[in-house]
């Protein structure tokens, strides 16, 4: 399958697991369509369509929670962020994702602590 | 000027906005994609993350003492005028 098509095959197979999770795909497409292209390029390269903002550690337990879309593995810090690590994913009531920024896991813990997600 | 280090990948968008961000003011900095690295600087970087708390996640920005995981150019701007 060349790498067009396979791209749209996954927009299609992740339209379907985030839905019902309350996501969408990013309205900025140029975004999408780049982080596609590097996922289909990752899962040549090493077996799945791994996020391509996140580093393979080899540890298999833990790459397997970056395969996208991995927002079940990071629920609650990307529901703080309301969009996923890489962006290709936002929550369904956001229209503009640039006005949404990167929360880091230490930062995002510490809101936990402090209550404030 | 304080120094600037980044921890990338080749791959992320938002990494190649950090560089840009950079890159633009003139700003120098360093910078190593951890997917193009070999497994010794894999294992450092991910010991630097480690040590921040911080999940394997990029951009890993290192400005000065501080860090910023992600693309934040208010951030950035914020610790580089500080």
């Amino acid at each position: 399958m060349d790498a067009e098509k396979r791209k749209q095959k996954l927009r299609e197979m992740f339209q379907r697991v985030v839905d019902p999770l309350g996501y969408k795909f990013s309205p900025d497409e140029e975004i999408v369509d780049f982080l596609l292209e590097q996922e289909v390029m990752l899962e040549k390269e090493h077996g799945h369509p791994f996020c391509p903002c996140q580093g393979l550690t080899g540890d298999r337990e833990l790459d397997m929670k970056i395969v996208c879309p991995c927002i079940p593995f990071h629920r609650a810090h990307f529901d703080a962020m309301k969009r996923c690590w890489c962006g290709l994913y936002v929550h369904k009531d956001v229209e503009d994702p640039y006005s949404l920024v990167q929360i880091s896991r230490s930062e995002f813990e510490q809101m936990q602590k402090e209550g404030k997600v | 000027m304080k120094k600037i280090m980044m921890y990338t990948l080749s791959t992320c968008p938002w990494c190649k906005k950090s560089k840009n961000f950079f890159t633009e003011r003139n700003i120098p900095f360093e910078f190593i994609d951890y997917d193009k690295a070999s497994k010794e600087e894999q294992q450092k970087i991910r010991e630097v993350c480690s040590a921040h708390g911080e999940s394997i996640a990029f951009p890993f920005v290192i400005i000065g003492d501080d860090v910023v995981v992600g693309y934040n150019p208010q951030k950035y701007m914020k610790l580089l005028e500080s």
